[in-house]
């Protein structure tokens, strides 16, 4: 069971930060996926479900 | 005679058994690889949890342990057997209530079937089964495109006793498989089904996917904790008879796995080489690693354990993140994050933590 998703975030040249189309997946049982915003991966599939199921993914803007 | 003029059929019925064709369309038949781990117990939520390419869907029925097992039947040439162990019974089962172990295959690697056309060809699975609990058992053939299904039953009939069985289906001659890397045919053996799955009536053709014709008459495996269910030898191929078992070189069989799920390091390992990489500022690292096979899927997943940024000099700096990953099925561009060292634009190593295990990289791209 996914416990938190959170976006994950890189430096641009200038220091600015953007989405690197990357999502932190941490599971009840401690386990930590990297999954890439894409319809064909089975764990970004779990992601839209866990949403649908009234969930909230983290985006801090690369922030702390 | 020559070599060259002795027919075919002179060499006998086990010769001809030999070569390997791949005429096995499963992979990992015979449960030799299991990269994830060996053994996972208390298993109530479903996924990849031991072998490779065979996965479980549960929902509500017991507590079990996966396991590859060294329990095989005798004289026929296999090493390993799947092992389902119920831990925690589930004897009244709820109607939507099930457990399924599974594969699931590529449409592109389907496409000889002919499904979708007048020449479908009909499909074969066989495989060695062995449970103390004997009875009627079900298996759900399901096809993504067009929703289609088709299911049979066996029947385990002596209990801790291998046997091997054989399931026939005919070709789908109004559906295809899509010709892509998406996923074609989910072949699903239950072990437990509620009133859901098993309402219905077994069908005698393919047919849109009905729930409750899908396990008609399975019994429950999830009613005691001394339940078990083995199987191994799974081969399905195309035809109406089931041929030997294809057995091939196990370099062969982890190479056609690593295309859904590889894992980069071992147990034990100092200083495992995963990636050489460069320092973007004091506290990141780009590295490269390139895969070991071509991946299903140019977006796989990530994930690691126990790794570094090391400078082989002063310095083991804790990998503790990914924050980017630039890769397509060949290999990965990925950034990791760890504590300050050093300065930006040092080479640094990314390798297994020299005093704590496991250290892994994964690259999932399973089905």
């Amino acid at each position: 069971m996914i416990q938190t998703v959170k976006k994950q975030y890189e430096d641009n040249y200038d220091g600015t930060k953007k989405f690197s189309n990357l999502y932190k997946v941490t599971y009840e049982n401690g386990e930590v996926l990297y999954v890439f915003h894409s319809e064909e991966n089975r764990h970004y599939q779990e992601i839209l479900e866990w949403v649908a199921e009234g969930n909230t993914i983290t985006d801090n803007g690369g922030g702390e | 005679m020559a070599l060259s003029t002795i027919p075919f059929s002179g060499l006998g019925a086990d010769a001809s058994n030999q070569g390997v064709n791949f005429r096995n369309l499963l992979i990992n038949g015979d449960m030799s690889i299991a990269q994830r781990a060996t053994s996972v117990s208390s298993i109530t939520s479903g996924g990849y949890k031991t072998l490779d390419r065979f996965n479980i869907d549960i929902n509500s029925a017991g507590t079990w342990t996966m396991s590859q097992s060294t329990t095989v039947p005798s004289g026929q040439g296999f090493a390993t057997s799947l092992k389902m162990d119920c831990t925690t019974a589930d004897a009244s089962l709820s109607a939507s209530d099930y457990l399924i172990v599974r594969t699931l295959l590529e449409g592109q690697n389907l496409q000889q079937l002919k499904f979708g056309t007048s020449s479908a060809e009909s499909l074969t699975l066989s495989f060695w089964v062995r449970s103390n609990k004997t009875g009627t058992y079900a298996v759900w053939f399901y096809a993504d495109v067009g929703n289609k299904s088709f299911s049979k039953t066996y029947t385990i009939d002596s209990a801790d006793t291998w046997e091997k069985k054989t399931i026939t289906i005919n070709g789908d001659t109004a559906s295809s498989f899509s010709n892509n890397n998406s996923i074609g045919l989910r072949i699903n053996w239950y072990l437990a089904a509620g009133t859901t799955y098993t309402s219905g009536t077994l069908p005698t053709d393919w047919q849109t996917d009905s729930n409750g014709d899908r396990a008609v008459g399975q019994v429950n495996l999830a009613d005691s904790t001394s339940n078990e269910w083995y199987i191994t030898g799974v081969q399905l191929e195309v035809g109406t008879s089931a041929s030997d078992f294809e057995f091939i070189p196990h370099d062969v069989q982890l190479q056609r796995c690593y295309r859904y799920y590889e894992k980069i390091g071992t147990n034990g390992e100092v200083y495992k080489p995963i990636g050489v990489g460069v320092k973007v500022n004091t506290d990141h690292t780009y590295t490269n690693i390139f895969f070991r096979t071509i991946k299903r899927t140019n977006n796989p997943t990530f994930s690691f354990s126990n790794l570094v940024s090391t400078d082989r000099q002063s310095t083991d700096a804790d990998c503790t993140d990914i924050d980017a990953a630039y890769t397509d099925s060949h290999g990965v561009h990925v950034r990791f994050s760890h504590s300050a060292y050093g300065a930006a634009r040092d080479a640094a190593l990314i390798t297994g933590d020299p005093s704590t295990t496991p250290s892994y990289f994964i690259a999932d791209a399973e089905l």
